[in-house]
């Protein structure tokens, strides 16, 4: 009971026990802002990662698509004999007699080597594909599936003062709907944000200035010298050649292509008199011209597109670098209708059956230039230096708590000499050796206790006012400390863990306690006669 | 009741060795009030320490009814300390942090786990107000020692030793730094307790005014017992003597 009452007592009226609190108070306090922010940064930016690769991807390097071929032979039926009967004396074996196309199938090319049989060749559509994909034997897991186009291009635009200004980009095509339905994608538009049907579609406003823009144009420069119009357009092995497309300045406005850029690539920043200053260099209804390689033969291709919308992810990489066009327009453009290079999956349940579809998927392309990948492998080296940095920031911040560590153990060392006399009193009372060292081990424990609540209940205030402490911070003292242009979130992310929280807690407690054991060993050795000596 | 014999003990300092007692022989008996005077450095209060083993002697042994103690366990060392023995020491030694009733009551804090302590903790505080009552301080059961005098102190530090029924009291110049007057209370304090609990009293003393309040007086020169006598038959001569 005394070792209670003792070290209750001596936390009461000692000040330097409140060094001992307030060191470990700020350790802990410290420790918990790190993390939260630590944690808070990578929680955003894995769900940026995530939001925008989605959860499984499939991609190939082959830059006309995944081909996926189903083939068939079977015999002609009378009735079809006697159709085809006229074609097959005028040509030779092997000739394609009928091609169809329909959403899931690109073409059926019937083709007929001996005049009786038939022999079918299907080539999937990217729709095809997801069908087949989705009634498979891991379709009951998958929540949506988009095809996509990712490859390189670059953009031209001419800026506010009529410069052309070119930027190599990430050029994506995809189907606007199904692209958000797998998730990513509208949350980061800044016009159609949120919206489950987003397209590529000009508003009335975008219209008016791109036909503005093309008055200013004609005015300045004279009739614009059209870009030939013979474009190379690669058909594939039995496809039906797309139609000849349209997509020089000047077309009606049905045919006006959209285009979402990244938000970055859309505006200029700059510094002035120190401060960013943000000119959006691309408005909605600017003219952009997209050159990128053709699907087959990789020759240059290029498009016209008027900008719809920006992508605003808030991580920079992306909106400096990508730029989305509709998937079929970009098919056209890169003569490859019907060819996709990229699936993104959602998944319904990711974290149980990532493992199972990945494997299926896997089995499903069984050409060597499918990948097949989780977000979280795509982005792996990423995640992991995160995870690395953070782990490190952690020894180093613990080492505070250390520190906090050595200043229980001198002011311990101090308060025990100062009680030597109340030892010896209370061993002449009948105390043993243990329980007197029990009274300063409590002591410390009590000591890293209350340092712990307080730094907790410091860390957790800090951290959810972090955003007023820094815009404080920031009036006070005229320099910013989380420049908006360095990183692209609004404001300071945060996420409390609570598991690292009680691991700080317990280790600063563990901390506290092993540094009070030396001072507490000292105090139990203690000669009691001696110790009633001491003055 | 309590002997010690051929007690031995050496203190080192440094390369120094003193030898503070030497073979020392002493009976005292049961409800005695036996004080014990010398000069400095004779070894009183060394032979006080290992009476109530705060302390254990080089050499020889202290029995105590019939059983030798100085070479007990430290636990059972400990359960003598705190139930059977009892100190009063020159400078009160009260702990500063603690108010008058609390330092009263630290003995049965020691003696009791925190559960148990809370099962009879009205009875103890009830029995430590009774005990500072009768020495007088029962207006000052709050007061911290540093709000009492001299006097007060050493008579908490009475109510304390008094507090778990010791059968003997180990007093070491109790009334060292008083003034005359307080001490004299102090010492008839003790008297009554010794008269009327029947509680053993070993008092060190320099003041050999007070010796004439107990029973039997003896006198120590350089670690061994030199005189032994009734108290009131002292000469003057060593009364001077011994002061």
């Amino acid at each position: 009971m005394y070792k209670l009452l003792l070290c209750v007592r001596y936390l009461r009226t000692r000040y330097l026990a409140f060094i001992c609190i307030i060191s470990v108070m700020l350790g802990v306090a410290t420790l918990i802002v790190v993390n939260a922010v630590m944690s808070g940064f990578s929680t955003k930016l894995k769900d940026r990662l995530h939001g925008v690769l989605s959860d499984v991807i499939v991609d190939t390097d082959r830059p006309d698509g995944f081909e996926v071929v189903r083939e068939e032979k079977r015999d002609l039926t009378p009735e079809e004999v006697a159709k085809y009967a006229p074609e097959l004396k005028m040509r030779p074996p092997g000739t394609t007699l009928h091609v169809s196309r329909t959403q899931t199938v690109h073409a059926m090319v019937i083709e007929t080597t001996d005049g009786k049989s038939m022999f079918t060749r299907r080539h999937l559509t990217p729709e095809g594909i997801a069908h087949e994909i989705r009634t498979g034997p891991v379709g009951d897991k998958i929540e949506a599936i988009t095809p996509a186009i990712e490859t390189f291009a670059v953009l031209q635009f001419r800026d506010n003062y009529g410069r052309v200004v070119a930027k190599p980009v990430r050029l994506i095509g995809v189907d606007p709907e199904g692209r958000t339905a797998v998730g990513g994608f509208s949350e980061y538009l800044d016009r159609q944000k949120g919206s489950q049907h987003p397209n590529f579609d000009l508003t009335p406003e975008a219209l008016q200035r791109a036909e503005w823009n093309q008055q200013q144009n004609a005015r300045l420069n004279g009739p614009v010298v059209q870009p030939k119009a013979d474009q190379p357009l690669v058909p594939l092995p039995g496809a039906i050649p797309p139609p000849k497309m349209d997509i020089e300045v000047g077309m009606p406005k049905a045919q006006m292509h959209g285009v979402i850029v990244g938000h970055s690539i859309a505006h200029f920043r700059y510094r002035k008199n120190g401060e960013m200053i943000e000119e959006v260099a691309l408005a909605p209804g600017d003219n952009v011209v997209i050159t990128t390689a053709g699907g087959e033969d990789l020759k240059p291709v290029w498009g016209s597109f008027y900008v719809a919308d920006y992508l605003k992810t808030e991580m920079s990489e992306y909106d400096q670098s990508f730029v989305y066009v509709s998937l079929e327009q970009l098919q056209r453009i890169r003569g490859m209708s019907d060819r996709a290079t990229a699936f993104q999956i959602k998944l319904k349940r990711y974290d149980r059956d990532k493992k199972v579809v990945c494997e299926e998927l896997q089995k499903y392309f069984p050409h060597r230039d499918a990948k097949v990948a989780t977000w979280e492998e795509l982005q792996g080296p990423l995640l992991d230096a995160i995870e690395v940095e953070r782990r490190i920031l952690n020894i180093l911040l613990f080492m505070i708590i250390g520190v906090a560590g050595f200043s229980i153990l001198a002011i311990f060392t101090m308060i025990v000499s100062e009680k030597y006399r109340d030892i010896g009193i209370l061993k002449s009372l009948g105390a043993s050796s243990w329980g007197v060292m029990t009274i300063f081990v409590g002591y410390g424990l009590l000591l890293g206790t209350v340092g712990c609540l307080l730094g907790t209940a410091l860390g957790l205030t800090i951290t959810h006012y972090i955003n007023e402490i820094e815009a404080f911070m920031t009036r006070l003292t005229g320099a910013a400390l989380f420049p908006k242009d360095v990183y692209y979130f609004k404001e300071i992310p945060t996420n409390i863990e609570w598991l690292t929280v009680l691991v700080v807690n317990l280790g600063a407690v563990v901390i506290a306690t092993t540094f009070s054991l030396l001072p507490a060993w000292r105090a139990a050795m203690l000669h009691p006669v001696r110790a009633l000596r001491s003055e | 009741m309590l002997i010690a014999e051929k007690l031995e003990k050496t203190y080192r300092r440094h390369a120094v060795q003193v030898r503070v007692l030497n073979g020392l022989d002493l009976e005292v008996k049961t409800g005695e009030f036996l004080s014990i005077v010398g000069a400095s450095g004779s070894g009183k209060s060394t032979l006080l320490h290992l009476l109530g083993t705060l302390d254990a002697p080089d050499g020889g042994r202290v029995v105590f009814d019939g059983k030798r103690i100085d070479n007990l366990p430290a636990r059972e060392r400990d359960a003598l300390r705190n139930r059977t023995f009892a100190y009063i020491f020159q400078f009160y030694h009260l702990l500063p942090e603690l108010n008058a009733l609390d330092n009263v009551l630290m003995p049965a804090y020691i003696a009791h786990s925190t559960f148990n302590w809370w099962q009879s903790r009205a009875q103890w505080r009830q029995r430590a107000e009774d005990l500072l009552k009768k020495v007088g301080l029962g207006h000052r059961l709050q007061h911290r020692p540093r709000e009492l005098s001299g006097g007060e102190l050493q008579r908490v530090a009475i109510a304390r030793a008094l507090l778990m029924n010791p059968r003997v009291l180990l007093a070491d110049e109790p009334t060292g730094n008083l003034d005359a007057e307080s001490g004299g209370e102090i010492v008839r304090l003790l008297r009554d307790i010794n008269r009327e609990e029947g509680v053993t009293i070993v008092m060190v003393t320099h003041n050999l005014e007070i010796v004439s309040a107990t029973d039997r007086v003896v006198r120590m020169v350089d670690g061994v017992i030199t005189e032994d006598t009734p108290a009131p038959r002292l000469p003057f001569h060593a009364r001077l003597a011994a002061v």
